[in-house]
């Protein structure tokens, strides 16, 4: 009798997990598969509400090849490839050195847990404070739209990412290792090149592209600092519809197109991410 | 190691250079910091202290430019809208995402599948996801709208009315960022000690009561956390705001970064956005002095 009570709540509890388990995949998917539906829709089929492809609809690939024709959709592809690439690079190679030093050596003044906040603060402060001195100085230096100065800015803004993860990394890893190779007469950079980054490869590749998608996604500072040819998506995209009216084909490929590399890329950075966004504490 | 090295090679010249070698470490990236981020911090209190005209120094005008933040309505409007949004926004996110995490804290098939899945909005391009979302919302055809018709309802004016707008952006921000607290909470979830809840299962403990004398307070410091990052990162919010109704209709979703942008880049007025940006970095750092000392143990990491 009380056996059957208990496994009857059991079947109620599994089916309502299992509800709110599809609800929660539905809502977060469901957007993704409209941008992908309407980007392979004939204009005439948008507004029909159908959504399987070659059962309901004849797909078709045309307005992947018109926007992909564009040169300024080009051109904002390449500049978006340049800029995140180009900043997580910068952000890697500064921050890991720092993250040896935060995670093997004891600074006293300023102290390690007082640099590593300071550094964590770049995260914290808001970017709209930063457009001013940013399009002030940027047009001084005459770098005004171009590809360069949101290297710089996308650089700096995304080290904190290196910097706790691979201080967090490097320190769970023994010291043995690097004690051996000092006896052998190896200096402190030759024991970061040669043992410790080896073994964290998996988290540095992490922490290029958490950079990376950040960079690719900033959209503040390049509204702000490109006028023409330094445009990367976010910005392309940001008012299109104002100027061409919303025709959701285009909507659905120029979504794709500036979401794709971001999303994909996060997914091979899965065991890192947490730790990333909390800012290292959380381990994940 | 450093130790470890001075102790075999007891010369101070040598220690010297120890030390030197140590800070080469990490002098290049807080030379970088130093270099782009806070001398432009620097530069922007300096610009504050000025008129503009024309895009150009004009004169010194002292704090006029802060007096300014108390007298202009459209500032105030702005904040009122950021912090409705806020509010709003990370309540939803906190109450669905922990929600979602404690009933899925389980061994169910597929939950690192779910994992993977909750990953994709916290990267997903904010720009990209507000320009989507105009479609979603689309008042006649969109399918939100048809399928609020379909059930015999009538279409939500989900981008032209004012209330509507600013609900529409609370719920693309609710899409991207539950994901985040959802992810966070289970992993706290999963590394909570489970002989507490054998213990206290022995003491035939009801479901409740150990959510409420176990799960609650070891989650209080990471659910504090993920409160203090959400309520910081959204008050800071600018893309979906942009992107799905550029501030509009009028005014009604002219969130505080995008008033400072447009005071910055449209009407030039370089010295008075500096100094709502200041106001915004005070407003985020009072959050954080409230909130982080309950949360300093998580980052205590020596």
């Amino acid at each position: 009798m009380r056996q059957n009570k208990l496994s009857s709540i059991n079947i109620l509890n599994t089916i309502f997990t299992a509800f709110a388990l599809l609800i929660a995949v539905a809502w977060v998917i469901l957007p993704f598969y409209w941008a992908l539906l309407n980007s392979i829709k004939k204009p005439a089929d948008t507004f029909s509400n159908t959504f399987i492809p070659f059962i309901q609809f004849q797909p078709t690939l045309e307005h992947w090849l018109a926007e992909l024709s564009i040169p300024e959709i080009r051109q904002a592809l390449l500049n978006s490839a340049v800029i995140s690439t180009g900043a997580a690079t910068i952000a890697v190679l500064l921050g890991t050195p720092a993250a040896y030093a935060l995670a093997r050596f004891k600074f006293i003044r300023p102290r390690n847990s007082s640099l590593t906040t300071w550094f964590l603060s770049q995260r914290i402060l808001p970017p709209v404070l930063f457009v001013i001195p940013f399009f002030l100085i940027m047009r001084e230096l005459r770098l005004l739209d171009s590809v360069l100065a949101l290297v710089l800015l996308n650089a700096t803004f995304t080290l904190p990412f290196p910097i706790i993860i691979l201080s967090q990394i490097i320190r769970e890893l023994p010291r043995e290792l690097e004690e051996a190779a000092f006896v052998d007469g190896a200096s402190l950079w030759q024991a970061l090149v040669l043992i410790v980054l080896p073994l964290v490869i998996p988290s540095l590749v992490a922490s290029w592209i958490i950079c990376m998608a950040f960079a690719w996604n900033e959209f503040l500072f390049a509204l702000s600092l490109t006028t023409k040819s330094a445009i990367p998506m976010p910005v392309i995209i940001a008012g299109a519809e104002h100027t061409r009216g919303v025709q959701f084909w285009f909507v659905g490929v120029r979504t794709i197109l500036t979401l794709l590399v971001p999303t994909l890329f996060a997914l091979l950075a899965q065991r890192y991410i947490i730790r990333g966004l909390t800012l290292g504490a959380v381990k994940g | 190691m450093n130790e470890a090295l001075s102790q075999s090679i007891p010369s101070r010249q040598i220690h010297k250079q120890i030390k030197l070698d140590n800070r080469l470490f990490i002098i290049p990236a807080v030379i970088w910091v130093l270099a782009f981020s806070i001398f432009p911090l620097l530069y922007a209190l300096y610009t504050s202290l000025f008129s503009f005209r024309f895009g150009r120094i004009n004169e010194f005008v002292g704090l006029y430019n802060f007096v300014r933040l108390f007298n202009d309505a459209n500032l105030h409007s702005g904040l009122r809208i950021t912090l409705v949004f806020v509010i709003v926004s990370v309540s939803v996110q906190m109450v669905l995402g922990f929600g979602l995490a404690l009933l899925l804290n389980r061994d169910i098939l597929g939950r690192s599948l779910l994992r993977t899945i909750m990953i994709l909005p916290l990267f997903a391009t904010p720009v990209a996801i507000g320009y989507l979302s105009i479609t979603i919302f689309y008042e006649q055809n969109g399918p939100v709208n048809t399928i609020i018709r379909s059930l015999g309802g009538s279409g939500i004016p989900w981008l032209s009315n004012p209330f509507w707008a600013l609900v529409t952006v609370i719920l693309v921000d609710i899409w991207q960022w539950t994901p985040f607290v959802f992810l966070v909470s289970l992993a706290a979830l999963q590394a909570l000690p489970d002989d507490l809840y054998e213990a206290a299962k022995v003491d035939g403990a009801s479901g409740w009561s150990m959510f409420r004398y176990i799960t609650l307070p070891l989650m209080t410091p990471i659910l504090t956390l993920i409160l203090l990052l959400r309520l910081v990162e959204s008050f800071k919010v600018f893309d979906i705001p942009t992107s799905l109704t550029l501030g509009g209709p009028g005014r009604a979703t002219e969130v505080y970064s995008l008033f400072t942008y447009r005071t910055a880049m449209r009407f030039f007025d370089h010295g008075y956005a500096a100094a709502q940006g200041f106001l915004l970095l005070i407003i985020v750092s009072f959050i954080i002095v409230t909130l982080y000392r309950r949360i300093i143990t998580n980052y205590e990491t020596e």
